[in-house]
């Protein structure tokens, strides 16, 4: 326990302390501490253990390139694993001892909030030092609007703690990535929450300065080994003497002010300068440093008693923000070390010490000694100069390779203390030029970064991702409905009828269509319209039949394929004018189906003269369907004729629903009479209620996507993505009929020809009728042949891919996808089950009104 | 008889806590056509810009899409002037009236709002301001945002638009 609080000097504030708990006990810190700065005042000398080796750690730097001390947050907010000295000290801080790799709790934890900025700027300035504040003040004087971040709580380069006049400065703010044309990402931690700001720069500056570098000696990872510049920093902008009697070792010592050290009461008890060839072999205590062996050029051996060692290496420019986009290195012999070549994107610049603008230092790495097993190089990994030269010893040369041996800078600090040192010791190992290669890519983010803060607003259930709702969705809510998530849409499932439950629900719901009429809010499809005078020619092309012989006022279905030539989406085509036609498409794939559109009029096929439009969200759709919705929609009101010969299946007309304008559609998903009307989607709620006032008699019921499901199963229709998977072409569902090869090319047209697309053994769209009545095959149910499961791999004939219980029949179906499974029509195969089998009839898929005699009503 | 509800009637209240209104019911008409009937027409094009003004604006979508805003009501009757102005051309028009709801937001704060969630430059000294119009995303719902004195409007697809409402008050709540 040596470290200590001096009475006066820094930054901190000594009126306002600062209770937090570390490793269960309880201590005291000022504002403006780190947990860092706070625990070397206590005279916490071990901060942690190491991963492997268990070794006791302490606080090797004060910033960013911390290798050793790392520590969980508990409190207030958790973070798994942070470098002690990136935690400013808060009060109720919760922390403890974390060696370099962090684990989540099994409980929830509070994450602490944040939101996304984004910002756009004329010059980014990433470093505060005093060329970082001279370029900002330049290019605000030119009337700029400049950022400049800085990831230390204060500006390095200015006592005023302020930017230049015009320049907007964000402190605690640590850039994460530099990528391309000029897009940062910076995160800004707060005291309430983090921002990560998303800044687009025309031109960034990187002052982002240099990272002190250590010299590997025996135990040099024992507490009480600190950088030099660390020291000085600890002193001078905190207020904490990290010890008193101190062993100045390097090529640079006189970086630490003595005058500092007189004034806070500590001495220099040795001087270890390698240039005049002593050094540092190894240091002695038990928790922490208690004495210090020295080398001298003779060999000479001597030992102090001691309490830290300030270690000041030489300097390496912090370039890892540079590389990661694309700056290339060079070796400068004076600095010892890899400076900027001038490449990377023109919009970039690196200035100061991270261009190389340092005092010279020279190439000493470690203390040569035979046991080289405990001169640690890279702390977070337990890796030390024997595991270094063990790797070059087997054979690898590249330190890419060295990395992936050692591990060497694949922790938390990517290497900032320990890569260029691994790229030397190689070098040298080989016999190899200083400089022949360097150190190891740092890639983003810069540090750590939580899942949480990068989600910003965007978590919770209702932010994480959109939640779509319908027009009518209030009244769904109202009507009790449960809902389902169909893409981003919430769908109602089905409306449950006081503590009725799904299935029970679902079947009234299904017999009310079937026996009365039904109401389903189909808003959510996809709609576009298609204009000009190619569009008939354009549609001809994107869906396998012929709509450009479809007439103004009809209706027809489509399929549209991939370039596959497997089913992609599939809705119906209305032609509202020789140039005009709305399609549909399905719920998930209105967008997609859109961009395939714009993708081959832009891309392909320039020349046609078509425009497309999305309408999905000008209409709101309401499905009445079952052998009453003729007279139910009589009774809402209506100026259309409705009787089969005037407005006969398949055909739209537009006209007057319950005092609105509406476009009636005669198409049926359930095999009933049905009419969809479109309605514009404000006027979908008046027209939803009024459907329901005048059903009320019929006892019209709403219905919800499970009933859907069954009714439309039933009738062997299948749902693009529920029954198909993207192997699936129109003949294997059956659908054959739908495909027009003498129309002239349509996409996928000429891979429906390919070998495998028309081999025999396919997989084919298939009913599925359980023997049990009872029996609910789960979806997904594997079919075999045979009634016993034999040893793997027990050959599949298929899978169950919709399976219900249908009320109209009595008795429970299913639809599914088997291997020449037409031809098994009529056979017994078997559904495997846990703790089974079970036989099942093949059928043909369509089980209710094969002869369609119920969609005229 | 029959009265069409505003998709953000029912969130009035947070509306007036993010110094904002929704503007129900606007004529919307997407027009598609060629540069050289939109110069007939008196569109904007240079991209990203406004012509016209609270009655009849007219909304840069892109090379070659516009909306044409106009007062509730007035849809019917533009639509079928467009047409008959645009015979002779390719062209599309549609009604798309219904197809979007509008936020009308005030307050001095209400560019900090959005840029929590748009990507784009909103700022006044990088050229944004009234006349400007983009395209561009408020957190994951597509929008089209409208920058008027003293005022922004996002254009959103009513299923969305509880969600940047949503957002929005997230944001406002970060920040306060």
């Amino acid at each position: 326990m040596s470290g200590r609080r001096l009475d006066a000097g820094g930054r901190i504030d000594r009126s306002r302390p600062i209770r937090f708990t570390f490793d269960g006990r309880g201590y005291d810190g000022f504002e403006g501490d780190t947990l860092a700065s706070a625990l070397l005042a206590n005279g916490v000398d071990v901060v942690c253990r190491s991963p492997i080796l268990g070794r006791p750690r302490g606080v090797v730097s004060a910033g960013v390139e911390e290798p050793s001390a790392f520590v969980e947050v508990a409190e207030p907010w958790f973070e798994p694993v942070v470098a002690a000295p990136m935690v400013n000290l808060i009060d109720g801080l919760v922390a403890s001892g974390r060696p370099g790799v962090g684990r989540l709790p099994a409980q929830t934890h509070r994450t602490k909030p944040s939101v996304t900025r984004n910002r756009h700027v004329e010059t980014l300035v990433i470093g505060s030092g005093g060329k970082g504040l001279e370029v900002a003040r330049t290019a605000a004087a030119r009337g700029e609007r400049v950022l400049l971040v800085e990831r230390e709580p204060y500006l390095a380069g200015s006592g005023l703690g302020r930017g230049p006049e015009g320049v907007e400065v964000l402190v605690d703010a640590t850039a994460l990535g530099v990528y391309d044309d000029g897009y940062v990402v910076v995160l800004h931690r707060g005291p309430e929450h983090d921002t990560v700001w998303h800044i687009r720069a025309a031109r960034v500056v990187l002052a982002t300065g240099a990272f002190e570098r250590p010299i590997a000696f025996a135990d040099n990872d024992r507490p009480g080994v600190m950088l030099n510049a660390a020291v000085g920093r600890y002193i001078r902008d905190f207020g904490v003497l990290p010890g008193a009697r101190i062993v100045a070792f390097g090529a640079n010592v006189t970086v630490l002010e003595t005058h500092d050290l007189r004034r806070a009461g500590a001495e220099i008890v040795a001087t270890a300068d390698v240039r005049e060839g002593w050094a540092v072999a190894g240091t002695e205590g038990e928790t922490r440093v208690e004495a210090v062996h020295l080398v001298g050029p003779g060999g000479e051996r001597r030992t102090v008693e001691a309490d830290l060692v300030a270690v000041a290496g030489g300097w390496n420019p912090a370039l890892q923000l540079y590389r990661a986009i694309g700056g290339g290195l060079r070796y400068d012999d004076d600095l010892a070390t890899f400076v900027p070549d001038g490449s990377g994107p023109p919009w970039l610049e690196v200035v100061g010490a991270a261009a190389g603008d340092l005092p010279p230092s020279v190439a000493y790495w470690y203390t040569p000694a035979e046991d080289l097993s405990r001169h640690f190089v890279d702390l977070q990994r337990d890796q030390t100069v024997a595991d270094v030269l063990a790797a070059v010893d087997g054979g690898l040369r590249s330190v890419e390779h060295v990395k992936r041996a050692t591990y060497i800078g694949t922790a938390i600090d990517q290497g900032r203390t320990s890569g260029t040192m691994t790229a030397e010791i190689v070098n040298v190992a080989l016999g190899w030029e200083l400089g022949a290669q360097g150190p190891t890519n740092a890639r983003p983010p810069f540090v750590p970064v939580s899942f949480a803060a990068l989600a910003g607003l965007d978590r919770g259930p209702e932010l994480l991702d959109p939640v779509r709702r319908s027009p009518m969705h209030a009244a769904h809510v109202e009507r009790g409905a449960v809902f389902e998530d169909v893409g981003q849409w919430k769908r109602p499932r089905y409306f449950p009828h006081g503590d009725e439950d799904m299935q029970a629900a679902v079947a009234r719901e299904c017999l009310a269509v079937r026996d009365g009429a039904g109401v389903l809010d189909a808003s959510t499809l996809g709609k576009i319209e298609v204009v000009g005078p190619d569009a008939p020619a354009f549609l001809d092309r994107m869906y396998t039949n012929r709509m450009s012989n479809l007439a103004v006022g009809s209706i027809r279905y489509g399929l549209m394929l991939g370039l596959d030539g497997m089913v992609f989406d599939d809705g119906v085509a209305m032609r509202l004018a020789e140039d005009r036609y709305l399609v549909t498409t399905t719920t998930g794939g209105a967008a997609a189906v859109l961009d395939r559109f714009e993708e081959w009029l832009q891309t392909e096929w320039p020349e046609l003269r078509v425009y497309c439009t999305s309408v999905t969200e000008q209409w709101a759709v309401i499905a009445v369907g079952g052998p009453k919705a003729r007279a139910v929609l009589a009774d809402v009101g209506t100026d259309l004729d409705l009787l089969n010969d005037a407005f006969p299946f398949m055909t739209f007309r537009d006209g007057v629903v319950a005092g609105v304008a509406a476009r009636v559609c005669r198409v049926s998903f359930t095999g009933e009479l049905s009419y969809e009307i479109h309605v514009p989607s404000w006027d979908g709620p008046h027209v939803w209620e009024a459907v329901f006032a005048a059903g009320e008699m019929f006892g019209v019921e709403p219905y919800g996507t499970e009933a859907m499901h069954v009714l439309r199963a039933e009738k062997g229709f299948v749902i693009v993505g529920q029954d198909t998977d993207g192997t699936a072409t129109p003949d294997d569902l059956g659908m054959g009929w739908i495909v027009n090869p003498s129309k002239g090319d349509f996409l996928g047209k000429r891979s429906l020809v390919r070998p495998d697309s028309v081999r025999s053994g396919r997989k084919q769209l298939v009913g599925i009728v359980p023997h049990d009545p009872d029996l609910l095959l789960p979806e997904g149910t594997q079919l075999i042949r045979s009634s016993t499961i034999g040893a793997p791999p027990v050959p599949m004939l298929g899978h169950v891919t919709s399976s219900y219980r249908s009320a109209a029949l009595g008795w429970t179906f299913a639809l599914a996808m088997v291997e020449g499974g037409r031809e098994l029509r009529g056979r017994t195969i078997h559904a495997a089950l846990a703790g089974g089998t079970a036989p099942v009839d093949v059928t043909d898929p369509v089980f209710y009104d094969a002869e369609g005699a119920r969609r005229d009503g | 008889m029959a009265e069409p509800t505003a998709p953000l009637a029912h969130r009035a209240t947070d509306l007036v806590r993010l110094h904002a209104a929704e503007v129900p019911f606007l004529s919307q008409i997407d027009v598609r056509c060629g540069t050289d009937a939109a110069a007939r027409l008196g569109f904007p094009l240079e991209p990203n810009t406004v012509a016209g003004d609270m009655v009849r604006g007219v909304l840069w979508l892109g090379p070659d899409e516009w909306l044409v805003v106009g007062l509730p009501g007035t849809g019917p009757g533009v639509l079928a002037q467009l047409q008959a102005a645009l015979t002779g051309s390719h062209a599309s028009v549609v009604d798309t009236s219904a197809n979007r709801a509008v936020i009308h937001l005030t307050g001095s704060l209400r560019l900090d709002l959005l840029a929590t969630g748009c990507p784009i430059d909103l700022d006044p000294r990088g050229g944004w301001g009234p006349g400007r119009c983009a395209q561009t995303l408020f957190g994951r719902a597509p929008v089209l945002v409208q920058e008027l004195v003293n005022a922004t409007r996002i254009f959103v697809r009513p299923s969305f638009a509880e969600y940047v409402v949503d957002r929005l008050l997230a944001a406002a709540k970060v920040r306060s």
